[in-house]
Formats: structure tokens, C-alpha cells, sequence
């Protein structure tokens, strides 16, 4: 038994992976643990050679997947994109595992995050001692990627400065890295290549430049296609999150969560889930993850000041929250829907008064 | 002798089938080409060859005493039959239809009440493209990607068409019984082969849907196949050729044998495998381009490698239709699906239109005109001539929908003269003309529909698809609604809900209620189709009551000129729509939160003040106070102004008969230093000019009876109330005693 809180994709899954490079027919590219067909066995799920059941890693469509593999296959840099809580971590850590066996270089990028966490830093000491040497440089996990042929994972790219995210045009374009103060550089090894995510409906971000863009190939991860889908999801996270925080589960949040989904869902699509009557969306993004955290909030102050009733009026004051960011747009679009759509349904009654008397 | 018979299985609208289809007639060089396609309409066929003849062209067959049962037989450059009819003509070999007659088709549908098209949809959808559901069941999207990979890249299956006998036998083995129709359908075809063998010694291809060959490669008793055509029905038809459309190739149309992309066929078509998905992806780009994206040559060939790797690794020979598709989201469009529904449009659909050449037979458009102008006894004369119709009757009903219609098409015989004017009178004046150029435009409308009404239909249904203006819309559906076209104003209210949904612009929501108050109305008296409306125009009110205090926040003058007209119309046909008193109070809500607003500009305040005080909402107390708030002196004069000319622009008369009114008026007046009052003088002048002559006297003696304390007005008497019965039964027994009975 591990000591660890939770294992890197390779460890936790050593066994699928073994038993699929056991089975391994298909042409491998230089680099590669895995052959692309079997790397996306491993992401969507299904059979190895020997039998051994793969469990599925993303669920959803397997074109998407397809289309991102065959990217890191064309030593084309992938990005993935998508609002929060799409799997784009989830999916980037699962195919470096299965490409190359290793998901751990991986640098969070934040808007403190300068050239030295990208490139390579310095041992101060020695580079004070013995003066600028190639064992005086502290390498990050980008260029340990480039020297053992490994992928690389960003995380949030997006999130850093734009001068510090063009550092990787280079390294993108010409698969070295210079290092002008040793008048010598890094060369990338077959099999390299970076997994950047990031979140495209974020503001405060920094856009990637057109330069750098265009060295990526994007895959955007979209948000579950049915409600009973994500309705499960959210019940599901809510369930473990509650019991992390020490909340008791109202016995209701099931019926509410397929309300609040409901009309993220409405509004996130832009018209009614019969189809049939067309809405305006509001400018955030309203995506599972954000349903997790309305409900976890609603849940809590049920807990706390409401003697744990989950009541419309609870979930309200986080609902808005979560659907109002541009405080004149996203109010008149919500009020258009209350009036238009939420007005005669029924069910919805709590909503509609007490988001009404909320904007 | 008999000649030799070579069945080629070719799939409809297929590049790939057409390409193979004219290298094997190169190789056969047959003296007869029997073509599946309606055998009394043969003698068309040669003028497909014409250098005039532009694809997209069809072939249309319809009957003759009425044209809306009318079957269209389209021809694109990539289609087989084109190509062998060219084939034919060009090396002098006959050429023949050998289908069933479309007489019989005809006489078929007008029992059925089915198009063409319908009839076809309803058909097993494996009969109608085996190879695309062939293809399907292999998992792509195009039946063309899987025909170059399994049927042209598979070295084993040996001579193409072959092949595809092997696959159909197999396919029918387990189909379900054939309709009767298709029966009769192979039964004729047999029949004609047969003969032509008989006729002549040459080899004879036979170019039919791969679906059939199996059946005409069978051989049975001609006295069977007889008696399976014995007792169908007939009917007169007449056939000519006509201009098509590459959308309505598209079987998004509803063309039932349509092609998912049109514009992805001909690009297969017109180029070789091995430079295929290059120039793919460049014209993506292009595309791509003209729509103000930003696509560099670097991605263009990153998207190559992409495709070509995800058909490596599905086991392609060469990136398809869809790794392409998925290539582009992914290096061109930066990943964003909504980039690529932009252009696929433009790339798969298309937007080619073909022509005819002048020698072909007479449009059915004109033939249709000609009997509604006898039905409506209407003669067309170049002479001006003007027309009442009174729309109770059935004969001016007919007139008048016969003019609506022509004027959708563009073919303005008759023009409205009271164009300003709802329809909810029931009298219309036209003008009458005809030019003879009309008939040109007539035969270029053959695009939309075989008949008048088909034709304003489907031509009001483009035009509502590229509508972007929320009233014109509605205006489009009004029409189509006056002109009795019931698809049109289907469409057009399904289109004007989703744009009303997506419209948050307050003057557009407003624009749009006079026309839409105008189809409720018109429309009641058509059961069904304003049942949708009815739900339809309420949500827009409500829409508009809730965007109206934005829209009327800090406008300039001409903006809040064009908000106030826009709003008085808007309350018009609020009332004249009679919608629920929720409905109208939310709407009168938002005109009272107008008053409060701060942020309105006056003109729009006093014009909603002007609206809540003619529907009594507003008591001229209240209103006396608030004329008094926003025209007293501390506010500046230009917003005091604005009120003022919202206020009485228009409705100057109120100052005669309202005391208090002009009390608050005056008060306000007399506060105005000099300056001020000059400056507002124009406006002034503008407000009373509307009032004639009698009213302004009457104003001034309103003013000075005030000033000078005297009575000249008129009074009330004491005890009025007891004697006017009286007096009134006495005045309508005047007014009533002239009056015939």
C-alpha cells in the first residue's frame, strides 16, 4: 500500500498499460510505448490482446481523442482547450502515461511563472564558483522532456505571461532550445513533445500569440452531451465532496440537481431543452464544475443556517453568483429567461421567485 | 443478333462511379446507352450535351393539368448519368431512359399525394444509396471516401463494377420484398433492355443504380414482366429541363437521392487522388480567409500531416472527407467546431446555380400562370389599369393572392396602392401592368418551384433564411401569410423565433410588433397557422418591455427619433393585437419604469408618458406633476425639451381640451427666460404647426377664456346627466330616420 495521496496515470494503471504493450502489433513511432491505435484503447476503453479489460479514461467522443493522438503521432504540439472541468488535465496526463510512460513532467503555469521555470535556471553556487558551465544549469522539466525524448505537459498555459509563453516558439518550431550563455543548446530527442491545456472561456488570460498558436493543434473537450450524463456526474462529485467536508447530504439533492443542471444546461445552450424556444446565453461559462460548486455551496448553508433543508432560496444566492459576471449583460439575459422560460414551469416555482427577487 | 449487355451499378450523384463509369464506356465504346431514368422523357436527353446547358440542371416531368405534381430528375457534373448521356452524344451512340414512364410516376403521386422525393425518402434507405449504407455500416460519414478506400484501393475485388454487382446480390439477398412500384420499375427496365438488344447489334450499356443490377441482370419470361406493368395508371405529362441549385442537391433539402455535400463531390470530381486533399484543405483555407479568419500556409500543411496521420490510424489509404474535416477543426479553425459550421456552407454546400439552354420547352411556370389567369379571369394588358378586389368574395380572394404571390416572385403584374395599410380592411386597390419581361423573370423563378405557388413559397424561403433584420423578418412572413403560402410562413415563424430569441436590440424587438400584430390578426382568420404566433408575440413583448429601458438609455437625436416612432407603433399594435391584460400590463410596466429612469433620454420618456396617459394609467394629476418635474427650471432646456416634443408631438389637441394639462404647460412656459424660450421657440412651433386652424383658435380661446376669467368655453349644464337620454334617443332618431332598412 502506497503512502502516496494519489499516484501518477502510469502507476495507478500499470497493469492496463503492461498488458497492452504485451499485445502491441501496430507500428510504434520512434519514442512511443504504445502504438497511437492502442494509446487510444487506453484513453476510451475496450479489450487488450490478452483479454485484459481497459477501462475508459475519457467518455465521450472518440474522434476527439483520435484527433489528438494523431497530432502527438505528427510530432505536432496538442492543446487542449475547454471550460473547466472538461478532463483536459485528466486526458493530457493519460496520454503522456501511455505514450511514454511518464506524466510527470509537468509545469503549472501562473502568471508568476518566468523564463527560468520554462528553459532552465541556474545553480548559483557553482555558476558563482566555477563560472558558467553546463553542471551549473538547473533543468526544468521542459528540458529534461527534450533530452530523454519525453512529453511535456503545461498546465493552464494560458495563465503565464505572453513574453514567457513565446519562449516555446522555438522550441516548437526548431525542437532545440538555445542556450546562448554556454554558446551551445539542447536538442530535442525523437519522441518529444508538449501537451499544453488551457481554459477558453477564462477572462484575465493571456491569449496565446498568433505565432505560438498556430504551432499548436487544438482539440477543444466539450461539456457532457445529456443531462441524465451529467446529472450523475455532478450527484456523484457532490456525494464525495460532501463527505470530505464533513456535510450532511440533504435527501433532496438529486431532484435539485437535475433543476439547476436544467437550467445551466438551457442557458449554456441557448434554448430550451425541448428545442423549441431560442435564449440568450450568459457571458460566463456555466460548466459542471460550476454546478459542483452551486450545489456544495447550497448544500453547505443549508448545513449551517438553514437546519439542512436544500431549498431553492439556498441555491439561489450561489446560482447567481454563478451565472451573473458582467453585471448589466448577464442580468438582462437572466431576467429574460426567468420571464420567459422559467416563469411557467412548472417544478420551478422556488426558482423563479427567489432568483427573481435576487437580480 | 442481339447485342452484348453490360450492366454498370452506379451510385447517383457519385464522382468516384462517374469517373470509373466513362473509362469503361471508353473501353466498351457501346452503340446503344440505356440510362434509368423516365423513358417518355427521352428525347430531352440529347440537349444535355448543349454547350448553353449548365449543370446544375434537372430534368422536370409533370403533369400536365397541374403542374404542382411535378418530379425533378437533378443532374450534377459528377453525376453518372450525366456523363454517360454526354458520353453517348459525344461518340453518336443512342440514347435512351429506361425507367418507368413518368406518365406512370405521375398518375402515382397524384393518387398518393406523395412527391417524388417523399416517395423515395419513405423507400428502404438501403435501396436508395446501398453504397452509401454500405459505407455507413463501415463507419464514415461519405459514401464517396469509402468507395475510392474499399472499391477503387482494393486491389483483390478486381473490375469495379463487378465488385459492386457482388456487394448489391449480397445486399438484396436479404432486403426486404420489393413495392410494387419498384417491381414495375425493374419489370419496365428489363423490358427496354430487351428490346433495345433486339434492335440493334452493337453492345449495349445499361447504366442504372446499383441497386438494380442484380434484378436486370436476371433473366425472366418478357410475358411476366408484362403483366407486372399490366393495369398502371397513366397520365399526361410534360417534361423540359431546369435550372437547379447546388443546395438543393443537398439532401438537407429534402431531395431525397440528394448528396450530404454537394461542394465535397464536385471537389471530387474535379481533382485526382494525388493532389486531392491538398487542394482540399486550400480551398478550406480560402474560405477560411474570406470570412476574416487569419489560416497561414504552415497550418494548411500541418492539417495535411494531421489527416493523413488519423487515416493511418483508422486504417485509411488516404485522409477522407472526415479526417479532413477533423484536420481543419483541429489546425485551422483552432480547434473551435463553430468556426467550421461557418464555412461548411459555403465549402459543402455551395452556391452554384445552372442554366438552360433557350430552346428548351416551355416553362411550366408560364403554363400555370396562364390557367390561374383564367380561373381569376384576369387578362395580362400593357395598358395601366386599376383593380379593386373585395376580399370577401372567393373570386377577389383568388385575385388578390394570385398578385401576392407574383409580387413574392418578382413579378410585380399588380401593385398595391394602399401598400401602407394593414389587411385587416377588406378592400385592396391595385394597379395593374404587365411587361413582357415579366415572363423571363417568371421562367428564372422555375429555381424555386414548378408552380406559382410553389415557386413564391420557396422564394420567400430563401429570403426569410438570409433575413438578418428582426422587422424585415416578420415583415417576409406577412407577406408569405397575405400570399397564402403555408410552408413559407412556417419556416418564417420557426426562423422569426430562434431570431427573436437572439435579439436583445430594443428598437429591433419593437420594429418587429406592428408586422407581427399584423399576422395575428390576418392570421386568425386562417385556422392553424397562427396557433404558434399566438405564443410567439407575447414572448416579444415581453422581450421588448425588458430590453426598453436599455434601449432608450442616452440616445442622440436622430436614434431617439427612430426609438420613439418605433415605440408608438409598438403600442399600437400591442393594442390592437388584444393579448392578455399580463401581457399588456408587463408592457405598460416598463413604459411607467421609463418615467423613473434617470438615464432615458426625454424624448422617450415623454413619449411613454404621452402613451400611459392616453390609456389612463396616468392621471392628469400625476401627470400635471410630472410635466411639471421634467419641465421645471432646473433642468436643462434641451432635455426639458425632449420631454415636451414626446409629450405633444403629434397630439397638440390634448392642450385644448385638458385644463390641467395646459395649467402645467403654462406654468412652465411663463418660467422661461428669454433666451431659453427662443431657443426653444422651433419646438414650439413644430408641436402646435400640427394643430389647423380651428384648433389653434380654439386653443387661444381655451388660453384667454382662462386668462381673462370669463366663460366662452363650452359648459357642462347642471342636471346634464338626467336629461341626455333624452336628448340622445331624440339625435339618433334624426341621424337614423334617412337610413334605408
Amino acid at each position: 500500500m502506497s503512502e502516496k495521496l494519489r499516484l501518477p496515470a502510469e502507476e495507478s494503471y500499470a497493469a492496463e498499460l503492461k498488458a497492452l504493450a504485451a499485445g502491441e502489433t501496430g507500428h510504434r513511432p520512434p519514442g512511443w510505448a504504445l502504438s497511437p491505435r492502442q494509446v487510444v484503447t487506453y484513453l476510451i476503453g475496450g479489450k487488450a490482446a490478452d483479454g485484459t479489460t481497459i477501462t475508459p479514461k475519457y467518455v465521450g467522443d472518440r474522434r476527439l481523442i483520435e484527433t489528438a493522438v494523431a497530432t502527438i503521432a505528427t510530432d505536432r504540439a496538442l492543446l487542449l482547450l475547454g471550460v473547466p472541468g472538461t478532463a483536459k488535465s485528466w486526458v493530457s496526463e493519460h496520454l503522456a502515461a501511455a505514450i511514454t510512460g511518464d506524466s510527470t513532467l509537468v509545469i503549472q503555469c501562473t502568471a508568476g511563472t518566468d523564463e527560468n521555470q520554462i528553459r532552465y535556471g541556474w545553480n548559483y553556487a557553482r555558476l558563482l564558483a566555477h563560472g558558467p558551465s553546463r553542471e551549473a544549469l538547473v533543468p526544468t522539466p521542459l528540458m529534461r522532456a527534450m533530452e530523454g525524448g519525453k512529453l511535456c505537459r503545461f498546465e493552464e498555459l494560458t495563465r503565464m505571461g505572453s513574453d514567457v509563453q513565446d519562449t516555446l516558439i522555438t522550441v516548437l518550431s526548431e525542437k532545440m532550445m538555445p542556450i546562448p550563455e554556454l554558446n551551445t543548446a539542447v536538442y530535442a530527442q525523437r519522441g518529444f513533445n508538449i501537451i499544453a491545456t488551457a481554459n477558453n472561456r477564462d477572462k484575465g488570460v493571456n491569449e496565446l500569440s498568433s505565432a505560438l498558436k498556430r504551432r499548436f493543434n487544438v482539440v477543444v473537450l466539450p461539456l457532457p452531451d445529456s443531462a441524465e450524463e451529467e446529472v450523475a456526474i455532478i450527484v456523484k462529485r457532490v456525494g464525495e465532496m460532501a463527505q470530505n467536508l464533513d456535510l450532511p447530504a440533504p435527501k433532496n439533492v438529486a431532484d435539485e440537481v437535475a433543476r439547476v443542471v436544467a437550467i445551466f444546461r438551457e442557458l449554456r445552450s441557448g434554448s430550451t431543452e425541448d428545442g423549441k424556444v431560442a435564449l440568450k446565453s450568459p457571458s460566463g461559462g456555466l460548466s459542471t464544475a460550476e454546478a459542483i460548486a452551486v450545489m456544495i455551496g447550497g448544500i453547505s448553508q443549508a448545513t449551517f443556517f438553514n437546519d439542512g433543508k436544500l431549498t431553492p432560496e439556498t441555491l439561489a444566492s450561489n446560482m447567481i453568483g454563478a451565472m451573473i459576471k458582467d453585471p448589466v449583460q448577464d442580468t438582462a439575459v437572466l431576467g429574460e429567461y426567468l420571464e420567459t422560460v422559467l416563469k411557467k414551469r412548472r417544478g420551478f416555482e422556488g426558482y423563479y421567485a427567489s432568483l427573481t427577487d435576487r437580480i | 443478333m442481339a447485342g452484348k449487355i453490360s450492366l454498370f451499378g452506379i451510385r447517383h450523384h457519385g464522382p468516384g462511379s462517374a469517373r470509373r463509369l466513362v473509362e469503361a464506356l471508353d473501353a466498351l465504346a457501346p452503340a446503344v446507352v440505356l440510362i434509368e431514368g423516365p423513358a417518355d422523357a427521352s428525347d430531352l436527353l440529347p440537349m444535355l450535351a448543349d454547350p448553353d446547358m449548365v449543370t446544375p440542371v434537372a430534368l422536370l416531368t409533370y403533369a400536365e393539368d397541374d403542374p404542382s405534381h411535378a418530379s425533378f430528375f437533378p443532374f450534377a457534373d459528377y453525376s453518372p448519368e450525366y456523363q454517360a448521356a454526354r458520353w453517348a452524344v459525344r461518340r453518336g451512340a443512342i440514347l435512351r431512359f429506361i425507367d418507368l414512364p413518368a406518365s406512370d410516376r405521375l398518375s402515382n403521386t397524384a393518387e398518393g399525394g406523395m412527391d417524388e422525393a417523399a416517395q423515395d425518402a419513405v423507400d428502404d434507405p438501403v435501396s436508395r444509396d446501398p453504397i452509401g449504407a454500405l459505407a455507413n455500416a463501415a463507419g464514415y460519414d461519405d459514401g464517396e471516401s469509402w468507395w475510392s478506400d474499399v472499391i477503387e484501393e482494393n486491389p483483390a475485388a478486381g473490375p469495379v463494377f463487378a465488385a459492386v454487382a457482388d456487394a448489391m446480390t449480397a445486399l438484396r439477398a436479404e432486403a426486404r420484398p420489393l413495392s410494387a412500384r419498384e417491381a414495375a420499375r425493374e419489370a419496365h427496365m428489363r423490358i427496354e433492355i430487351a428490346k433495345a438488344a433486339k434492335e440493334c447489334d452493337g453492345a449495349i450499356a445499361v447504366v442504372c443504380g446499383a441497386w438494380h443490377v442484380p434484378a436486370l441482370a436476371e433473366r425472366r419470361s418478357l410475358a411476366a414482366d408484362r403483366e407486372l406493368l399490366k393495369g398502371r395508371p397513366r397520365t399526361k405529362i410534360k417534361a423540359t429541363w431546369a435550372p437547379w441549385t447546388t443546395p438543393r442537391l443537398a439532401r438537407a433539402s429534402g431531395y431525397g437521392a440528394g448528396v450530404v455535400a454537394p461542394g465535397w463531390f464536385a471537389h471530387l470530381w474535379e481533382t485526382r487522388p494525388g493532389d486531392r486533399a491538398a487542394v482540399w484543405l486550400a480551398k478550406v483555407m480560402r474560405v477560411l480567409r474570406d470570412r476574416g479568419h487569419f489560416v497561414s500556409t504552415a497550418s494548411a500543411i500541418e492539417a495535411l500531416r494531421l489527416g493523413s496521420a488519423l487515416a493511418a490510424l483508422r486504417d485509411r489509404p488516404s485522409p477522407g472527407f472526415e479526417e479532413l474535416r477533423e484536420a481543419a477543426i483541429a489546425c485551422l479553425c483552432n480547434g473551435e467546431r463553430a468556426v467550421w459550421n461557418d464555412v461548411a456552407a459555403e465549402l459543402l454546400i455551395g452556391s452554384g446555380v445552372g442554366s438552360i439552354p433557350p430552346a428548351t420547352p416551355l416553362a411550366p411556370l408560364l403554363e400555370d400562370l396562364q390557367r390561374q389567369q383564367k380561373a381569376a379571369r384576369l387578362k395580362p394588358e400593357a395598358l395601366e389599369r386599376p383593380l379593386t378586389l373585395d376580399l370577401r368574395s372567393d373570386s377577389g380572394l383568388m385575385r388578390s393572392t394570385l398578385l401576392h404571390r407574383l409580387n413574392a416572385l418578382e413579378v410585380p403584374w399588380g401593385r398595391l396602392m394602399d401598400a401602407g395599410r394593414s389587411r385587416g380592411t377588406f378592400r385592396e386597390n391595385w394597379q395593374l401592368r404587365w411587361e413582357p419581361e415579366f415572363a423571363v423573370r417568371l421562367v428564372e423563378n422555375l429555381l424555386y418551384g414548378s408552380t406559382i405557388a410553389e415557386a413564391a413559397g420557396g422564394r420567400l424561403v430563401e429570403a426569410m433564411g438570409k433575413e438578418a433584420e428582426l422587422g424585415a423578418l416578420a415583415t417576409l412572413v406577412r407577406n408569405a401569410m397575405i400570399a397564402d403560402l403555408s410552408r413559407a410562413t412556417a419556416f418564417g415563424i420557426a426562423a422569426l423565433e430562434t431570431k427573436a430569441a437572439l435579439t436583445s436590440d430594443g428598437q429591433a424587438l419593437l420594429d418587429a410588433l406592428p408586422p407581427m400584430a399584423d399576422i395575428l390578426r390576418y392570421g386568425e382568420a386562417r385556422a392553424g397557422t397562427a396557433e404558434h404566433l399566438a405564443a410567439l408575440m407575447p414572448r416579444l413583448v415581453v422581450q421588448a418591455a425588458l430590453a426598453l429601458p436599455y434601449a432608450a438609455r442616452n440616445l442622440d437625436a436622430p436614434a431617439a427619433a427612430r426609438l420613439r416612432a418605433a415605440l408608438l407603433a409598438a403600442d399600437a399594435a400591442i393594442q390592437l393585437a388584444q393579448l392578455g391584460t399580463e401581457i399588456v400590463t408587463t408592457w405598460r410596466d416598463a413604459l411607467a419604469a421609463l418615467l423613473n429612469e434617470d438615464q432615458a433620454t426625454r424624448l422617450i420618456t415623454g413619449t411613454a408618458a404621452r402613451l400611459l396617459y392616453e390609456a389612463e394609467l396616468l392621471t392628469a394629476d400625476r401627470a400635471a406633476d410630472l410635466l411639471a418635474r421634467m419641465l421645471s427650471p432646473g433642468t436643462p432646456v434641451a432635455d426639458a425639451a425632449g420631454f415636451f416634443e414626446g409629450f405633444f408631438e403629434g397630439a397638440g389637441q390634448r392642450l385644448i381640451h385638458d385644463a390641467a394639462l395646459r395649467g402645467a404647460v403654462d406654468t412652465w412656459l411663463i418660467t422661461l427666460d428669454e433666451d431659453a424660450f427662443i431657443a426653444s421657440l422651433p419646438l414650439f412651433r413644430r408641436v402646435f404647426s400640427a394643430l389647423d386652424r380651428t384648433e389653434r383658435r380654439r386653443l387661444m380661446d381655451a388660453l384667454f377664456a382662462r386668462s381673462a376669467g370669463g366663460d366662452r368655453g363650452y359648459r357642462l349644464i347642471a342636471g346634464a346627466g338626467d336629461i341626455w337620454p333624452d336628448h340622445q334617443a331624440r339625435v339618433l332618431d334624426l341621424l337614423t330616420s334617412g337610413a334605408p332598412r
